[in-house]
This record gives C-alpha cells, sequence and structure tokens, in this order.
C-alpha cells in the first residue's frame, strides 16, 4: 500500500546516499557512492549470484571446485578479487569454503597478458593457477575433425604452417576469410578448451566473468550471426549446451563499473589487468561483428545503462528447448541441429559463415 | 583489368556487384534471379492460394513498386491466378502523400492493375489536415498510426480482399528485430519476423460481418511480406534496372531512436559482412520461436497489427512521421531516455517493494497473462509486463504520451484502466486480455472500445459545427 514507506531521514545530495559519510566517489544509476559503498554494492550483486555455492557441511578438501577462466580483463580479474574476498570472509566465519577456485588462463599469444599470471600467483596464493595454450585446443575431442581443409580426406592437413598444434591453429585462423570469423572461430575453441579442462578437473561449473555489458553484446553479435536460435544459452545461468553449466556471477553490473570498482580497490587491480581500447570506427573494414557490439553498447552504457540490463533480461526470457532427444548438435557450437541447417551438415547456420569449408 | 563475366550465364559482362553476396553478375541475371528468389520465398512459405484476391499496399515507394511489378510478373509467369489490385492509402497530408499518390496511379495504368484510394476522410470522417488544425501539432502523429493501422485491414474489407501484401524488406525486418531487442519487445519481435501475420479470427471460418457470401470482414484480413528477404539495396537496383516508376519520400526515423539506432548498426553490419542482414532476420525467426506463449499469432496484441503499404519510414505501426505535422515535442534519443527512466524506476521500485502495478496477490501471479514464468517473485512481473511490450491497459501507472513504444497512449486510458482494475476479484488470476471486438465499429480490440473510436470520439466532440473553411466561398 502506498505510504506504508517509513518517512525518509533528509539526504544530503553531496555525500554518498548510503553511509551519508563520506564523499561520493562515483554514480551509480543516478545514486552518488563513495568508494566503499561502492565497492560493497559491487561485492554485494555478485555474492548474491553466488548463493547456490553457500558453504556445505563437508569435510574440508572436499568442496566443489569452480573454474574460473581469467582472461586480464577488468571483469574477470575482478570477479576473481571479489570471490577470493568472500571465500576468505567464510573462511574465517565458518573456516570452512563453500567452493574452491581453480583459476584458469589461455594463452593466445597476447604477449602482454602471459606475463601477469605469476603476479595474480603471488597475489592470490589461495588458489590453484593453471595456464594452458589455445593450441591445446586441439588435443579436445572433435576439435581436429573441425581443422580439415578437404573434408574429402580424413587426415589433418600437416603441410601448410608445419605439424605443430600451433602451427596447424595459425594455419586454420590464415585460412578463415574474415576478422569476424577468426575472433568468432577463437571465442569458440576458447570456450571448447575451458570446458575441456574443466571436465579434466572435475570442475562442478565454470564461472565467467562477463559484464552486463559483454552479455549484452554477445545477444546483438550472436543475433547478427544468424545464431538466434542458441542465444538462450549464450546468456543463461545454469545447464550449457557442453555438459558443464556455465555461471556469469558479473550480470548485473555494467563494465563501467566494473572498471572503475577495478580503480578503487587497494593495492590497485590495475597491474593485473590489461584492457583493450575499444578502437573507434573509423574503418569498418577490419572491425569484427563483435567489436561493432562492443562500441554500440559502451556508447549505450553511458547514458541508458538499464537498457543494457533489459537486453540480457529480454534475452534470458527466450525458452531454451530441451537437450533431450536431440539427435544431432552443431559441431562447433554445439546447438541443437535441428532445423538450424541444410540437410546433413555438421555445422549450424551460424557457424557454416564461420567455417565454410566444412559446409559441404 | 578484364571485365568480369557475369558468374550465372559467363557470358554477358557483369556491371552488377550483388549487395547480397557479392557476386559479380549482368542486369538481366540479376532481374531473373531477384524475381526468382522471391517466387521462392512464395512458394516455400505458401503465401497464396491459386484464384486468391489480392491487395497490395501501395504508397508509391520503392518497395511497394517492385512489390507490384514482381507480382504481376510472377502471377503471369507461373499463372498462379491471382486477382491483383492496388490499395493506397490518403493520409489527407497536402504536399505529402499527393505526389506519391500520383506515383501510384501511373503504376496503375501500367500494370494495368485496379487501383483503390482509400482516405483517412472517407473511413473516419477525418483527413489529417483536419486533425491537425482541431488538436495542434502535439499527438497529431499519435491519430496518424492509430487510424493507418486499420486504414489498411478497412480498406480490402471494402475492396472484399481477404490478404493484403506489403513491401517490407529484410533491411526494414533487421532492424526491427535488433530495434526489439533493445527495447526488450519480445511479442513484437516475433510478429515483425513472420512472414504472415494474420488475425486469429482471421484462421477461423466466420460468417460475413454482413451476412453477404463472398463480403470480407476487416477483422479477417491477414498479412504476408513477399519481400522480406529481399535486401534493400537490391530493390533499389531492381526499380533501377527495369526502369521502375517510384516517388521517393525520405525516410523520418525522427522521434524514433531505437530504430535510428537499430538502422545505423544494421548498415554497419552490413558493411562487415553482407550475408548479415539475413542472418539477423533468420535470427529472429528463430526467436520467435523461443518467445513463450508464442504460437505465430498475435497474443492479445492484435491492436498493434503492423501498418504498411506506405514506405516512408514506417514498419512498425508506432512509427512516427514527420510529413504529418511534426516530431511531436519529442528529440532523437528522447524514446532511449524514456525507456531508460521507465526501467530504472521500475528497478527502483521493485527494490522498494512499491507497487508499480495493480497485481493479484502472489498466488495468482501464473495467471497473468505476459509470461508465464518467472514465478520466483511478484516484484519480477511488473517488469516482466512492462517488457512485454504488451499494450500497458492494465498499469495504473500513466504512461508517456505521445508517440510512445505502442502507439502512444492518451491520459483518458487511465480512468478506464481503473475501472476495469476494480472489477470484482472473484477470480484468483485476473482476467486474461481477451481478442473481443470494438462495441461501435467492431474492429479487433482488447477493449471495449477500440483506439480509433476512441480517439474518433474526442475529435468529433470538439469539432465545430460549421466547417471553417479558408478562402472564398
Amino acid at each position: 500500500m502506498p505510504g506504508r514507506r517509513a518517512p525518509a531521514a533528509p539526504v544530503d545530495h553531496s555525500l554518498c546516499r548510503r553511509c551519508q559519510l563520506s564523499e561520493p566517489a562515483i554514480t551509480v544509476r543516478t545514486e552518488p557512492l563513495c568508494a566503499a559503498c561502492f565497492s560493497r554494492y559491487v561485492s554485494t550483486k555478485v555474492v548474491k549470484r553466488m548463493e547456490s555455492f553457500r558453504v556445505r557441511h563437508l569435510e574440508p578438501g572436499d568442496e566443489r571446485v569452480l573454474l574460473l577462466p581469467l582472461s586480464f580483463g577488468p571483469c574477470s580479474t575482478a570477479l576473481l578479487h571479489v570471490l577470493s574476498h568472500q571465500l576468505k570472509g567464510q573462511a574465517e566465519k565458518t573456516s570452512r569454503t563453500g567452493y574452491k577456485l581453480h583459476v584458469l588462463h589461455v594463452e593466445c599469444g597476447n604477449a602482454a597478458t602471459d606475463s601477469l599470471l605469476s603476479k595474480v600467483r603471488e597475489r592470490y596464493p589461495e588458489h590453484v593457477f593453471s595456464s594452458c595454450s589455445l593450441s591445446d585446443v586441439l588435443a579436445v575431442d572433435g576439435v581436429p575433425e573441425l581443422f580439415q581443409q578437404d573434408p574429402s580426406s580424413g587426415q589433418l592437413e600437416q603441410e601448410q604452417g608445419g605439424s605443430s598444434p600451433q602451427g596447424s591453429l595459425d594455419s586454420m585462423f590464415a585460412s578463415l576469410n574474415s576478422p569476424t570469423a577468426r575472433d568468432d572461430l577463437k571465442q569458440i575453441l576458447i570456450q571448447k578448451l575451458v570446458v575441456a579442462f574443466a571436465k579434466q578437473n572435475n570442475c562442478e561449473a565454470v564461472l565467467w566473468g562477463d559484464s552486463a555489458t559483454r552479455l549484452a553484446e554477445r545477444t546483438l553479435a550472436e543475433t547478427a550471426k544468424g545464431r538466434g536460435a542458441s542465444l538462450p544459452w549464450v546468456v543463461a545461468d545454469g545447464d550449457m549446451l557442453y555438459g558443464v553449466p556455465f555461471y556469469y556471477p558479473m550480470r548485473d553490473l555494467l563494465r563501467k563499473e566494473i572498471t572503475a570498482f577495478a580503480s578503487y580497490v587497494e593495492p590497485a587491480l590495475e597491474d593485473i589487468i590489461v584492457s583493450e581500447a575499444v578502437k573507434p570506427a573509423v574503418s569498418t573494414k577490419n572491425t569484427t561483428i563483435d567489436d561493432l557490439m562492443k562500441q554500440y553498447f559502451e556508447s549505450v552504457e553511458q547514458e541508458y545503462p538499464s537498457i543494457v540490463a533489459n537486453v540480457v533480461k529480454t534475452t534470458s526470457k527466450l525458452q531454451a528447448t530441451s537437450l533431450q532427444g536431440v539427435e544431432t548438435q552443431c559441431e562447433l557450437c554445439n546447438v541443437p541441429l535441428d532445423g538450424q541447417a541444410p540437410e546433413r551438415s555438421r555445422l549450424c547456420y551460424g557457424c557454416i559463415r564461420t567455417l565454410p569449408h566444412l559446409s559441404s | 583489368m578484364p571485365p568480369h563475366v557475369c558468374q550465372i550465364c559467363n557470358t554477358a559482362r557483369a556491371q552488377i556487384l550483388r549487395p547480397k553476396n557479392h557476386a559479380r553478375i549482368c542486369a538481366p541475371c540479376f532481374i531473373a534471379i531477384f524475381e526468382r528468389e522471391v517466387a521462392e520465398t512464395i512458394t516455400a512459405n505458401h503465401l497464396f492460394q491459386p484464384g486468391e484476391r489480392v491487395a497490395i499496399g501501395a504508397s508509391g515507394g520503392k518497395d511497394s513498386t517492385v512489390l507490384a511489378s514482381v507480382l504481376k510478373t510472377l502471377n503471369e509467369r507461373h499463372a498462379w491466378g491471382l486477382d491483383l489490385v492496388l490499395l493506397s492509402i490518403d493520409e489527407g497530408i497536402t504536399g505529402y502523400r499527393d505526389h506519391s499518390l500520383e506515383a501510384v496511379k501511373r503504376n496503375s495504368a501500367e500494370y494495368e492493375l485496379p487501383l483503390k484510394i482509400v482516405s483517412y476522410e472517407e473511413l473516419y470522417g477525418w483527413s489529417m489536415d483536419q486533425v491537425v488544425a482541431q488538436i495542434g501539432k502535439k499527438g497529431n502523429c499519435t491519430y496518424c498510426g492509430v487510424f493507418r493501422r486499420q486504414a489498411l485491414d478497412r480498406g480490402a474489407a471494402m475492396l472484399g480482399v481477404g490478404h493484403v501484401v506489403t513491401g517490407h524488406n529484410a533491411d526494414d525486418v533487421a532492424e526491427t528485430v535488433l530495434m526489439n531487442l533493445l527495447r526488450g519487445d519480445l511479442p513484437r519481435l516475433s510478429r515483425a519476423t513472420s512472414i504472415v501475420t494474420s488475425t486469429p479470427s482471421a484462421s477461423r471460418p466466420k460468417p460475413a460481418a454482413d451476412g453477404l457470401p463472398g463480403a470480407v470482414s476487416f477483422t479477417d484480413v491477414k498479412r504476408s511480406k513477399p519481400l522480406m528477404y529481399a535486401y534493400e539495396k537490391e530493390i533499389v537496383m531492381y526499380a533501377h534496372h527495369k526502369k521502375l516508376d517510384y516517388f521517393s519520400t525520405e525516410c523520418m526515423y525522427s522521434p524514433e531512436a531505437f530504430r535510428g539506432s537499430a538502422r545505423t548498426l544494421i548498415k554497419n553490419l552490413e558493411r562487415i559482412r553482407p550475408e548479415s542482414i539475413l542472418d539477423v532476420v533468420r535470427s529472429g525467426v528463430d526467436m520467435a520461436k523461443l518467445v513463450p506463449d508464442a504460437d505465430g499469432n498475435c497474443k492479445g496484441a492484435c491492436r498493434n497489427k503492423k501498418t504498411s503499404g506506405n514506405d516512408v519510414g514506417e514498419v512498425v505501426e508506432e512509427e512516427a512521421e514527420g510529413g504529418c505535422g511534426g516530431t511531436d515535442g519529442q528529440e532523437a534519443g528522447g524514446e532511449m531516455a524514456e525507456m531508460e527512466q521507465k526501467l530504472f524506476q521500475d528497478a527502483q521500485a521493485e527494490e522498494n517493494g512499491a507497487e508499480t502495478e495493480i497485481t493479484m496477490p502472489a498466488k495468482a501471479v501464473d495467471g497473468q497473462r505476459h509470461d508465464g514464468h518467472d514465478v520466483s517473485s511478484t516484484a519480477a512481473a511488473p517488469t516482466a509486463n512492462e517488457i512485454n511490450g504488451q499494450n500497458h491497459d492494465r498499469h495504473t501507472r500513466p504512461l508517456p504520451p505521445g508517440p510512445a513504444l505502442d502507439g502512444g497512449t492518451i491520459p483518458i486510458r487511465t480512468k478506464q484502466e481503473k475501472k476495469s482494475s476494480r472489477k470484482p476479484t472473484k477470480d484468483a488470476p485476473p482476467p486474461r486480455q481477451k481478442l473481443g471486438q470494438c462495441d461501435r465499429c467492431g474492429y479487433l480490440s482488447s477493449q471495449a472500445v477500440c483506439k480509433a473510436c476512441m480517439l474518433l470520439e474526442g475529435l468529433n466532440k470538439a469539432r465545430p459545427r460549421t466547417g471553417i473553411e479558408v478562402g472564398g466561398g
């Protein structure tokens, strides 16, 4: 009933809206907050999403393990920080934790990130850290078949680029016809590798650092690539197409909020973050579809943050079809092929754009 | 560099780089393949019955002109036996519609197709010029949109035609898909991507409105988009190479910031990867299947049926046109800011536990007609309903005036809503929004009186007794 709310205390607009003690450092969706309250806001949002991993009464050493892929972007690094903090708190209060983190870094040949792993290890020694290279994905089931340049031959093309996994990978990327296809394939391969790793290491779930902004970008990008049918799985928390559930604990936060949060953390998170500047849309020659969406949402999140959250919310309303009784799945993105692909194709329409040589 | 040879006939010089897939072909082959693809769309989706009477929504713009030309050609080539007629809407805006109507008349003569022009004056007793004279330039776009919605259906019914085809192209549909994703409007998204939209009554055999055999009630008109998979650029190319006569008016996207945004994205996407336009359309079609409660027909939102026959900034009903007297006081970006505010307020209200909608008690969330899921909290319901994009007639929150998301609402509505929400609450779930009929005119409406009748009532009450005429006499 209206009117039942307690009369609000007079609000001092020059102070932080929540604690009314310190000066505001940032305005979050029209609320000015000080650094401390803001950090608490960020942590609370993440912890809320982690509720399903509450402390269980198990022997220490028996807790579930969750995989956290770390790209050293602001979002996954911030996630690592917040979760480490939560776990410390749990350990202090109850002397056990609800889960253990296994952090994985996939090296993609980006020199800036590869050397950061040791710094992160030092900072958060309580977790298990691993690193692997993207070329390891060739050891994953089903992937080498995707790399066949010539569908009629049953062997991996060995001549091009040498027989090393990295060489095969490089020649594969080189053979693709557009930057979008390269980017797309890279993302999918990283996902496949992470899933394989999770399964090998008995991880119960994968915690991705995707922010609301990133999820919105992916929604539109996948739509533009023809994978509308896979959207329910792209943004949903829970069971995924790959057999290991994916969770996005940062889904309620915008990228700009996370970046700001990272700058308030002490000691600074900045030295373990590599953030890519978003390229301005000067020429669309080498822009990828994902870049386009990134640029777009970067401007939208400035002025209309709720719209970003709305896109994610809307997409999560789409009902995923059950995977029961699905006969064939796309070999690349695992979406059920029923009606999503031409006859006898191994890939769905969206993936055919990326790997055209496989649709014979 | 030697000239390329057409990739299809391998003989003529290739003059055209096809926008759809960058194929190099000659002009005759392009015309042939364009027509063939439209024919395939039509047959694959079973759009037409042999011998059917079909009205082509013609505005004189490029899409409808090409549509008329292609349909006539294919009709003869494949002997579909369709009875084609051109149907045009005259809003009664001097100096705007006149030129495109002339183009339609020329088309009618050239293709030898009968033409029917329906004017707002004829249908409602008010032309847009008169409406603007009456109510000024604020809110007039609402009237135009609401009237247009019904005008095509009524015009078709007057002709005894149950099927209207419109010139929506792939770019239009792709824009609508992205736009509705940005707005969080899933039901509209699923309607936009269906190649045929029919009112539920059209699927049920119904006795004709006035009992005469062959008469068509305007609630039974279905619409289809044969050009749905044709790129806008290719339509322009086709018109150019066949030397078709059309009048291109500027596309006005002024208050529609979402569509403008979506349009920019589409244009950029096309530059990156031309196939992406069709990919977006396909994604949209797939997504539509995943929308809860979607069964291919508009669910309780038939009042918001698409209008068309009009290329100018059209496709979606709430499109306000700059030409009809003004942008209604909203600047570009206004719409997104509005939505942002609404969403933000919803989120705030949720947090405070205040109500954003008068809902039935918690256990009845299931009965609410919107998503049917997300039952986890009642607080989720109001926002969910909002996002649904369905006409929020059950809200007591006044919606912003002007060409808002659903073609605008008028404050009058809030009183009606309050009355209806005070209905006896004996049944636990609130009544589902029913597809009824307007008491006055019989048009499909979820309210007792449809929007057009309501607006007309307001207009007629204020109409001066004697006509005000300018000039002599």
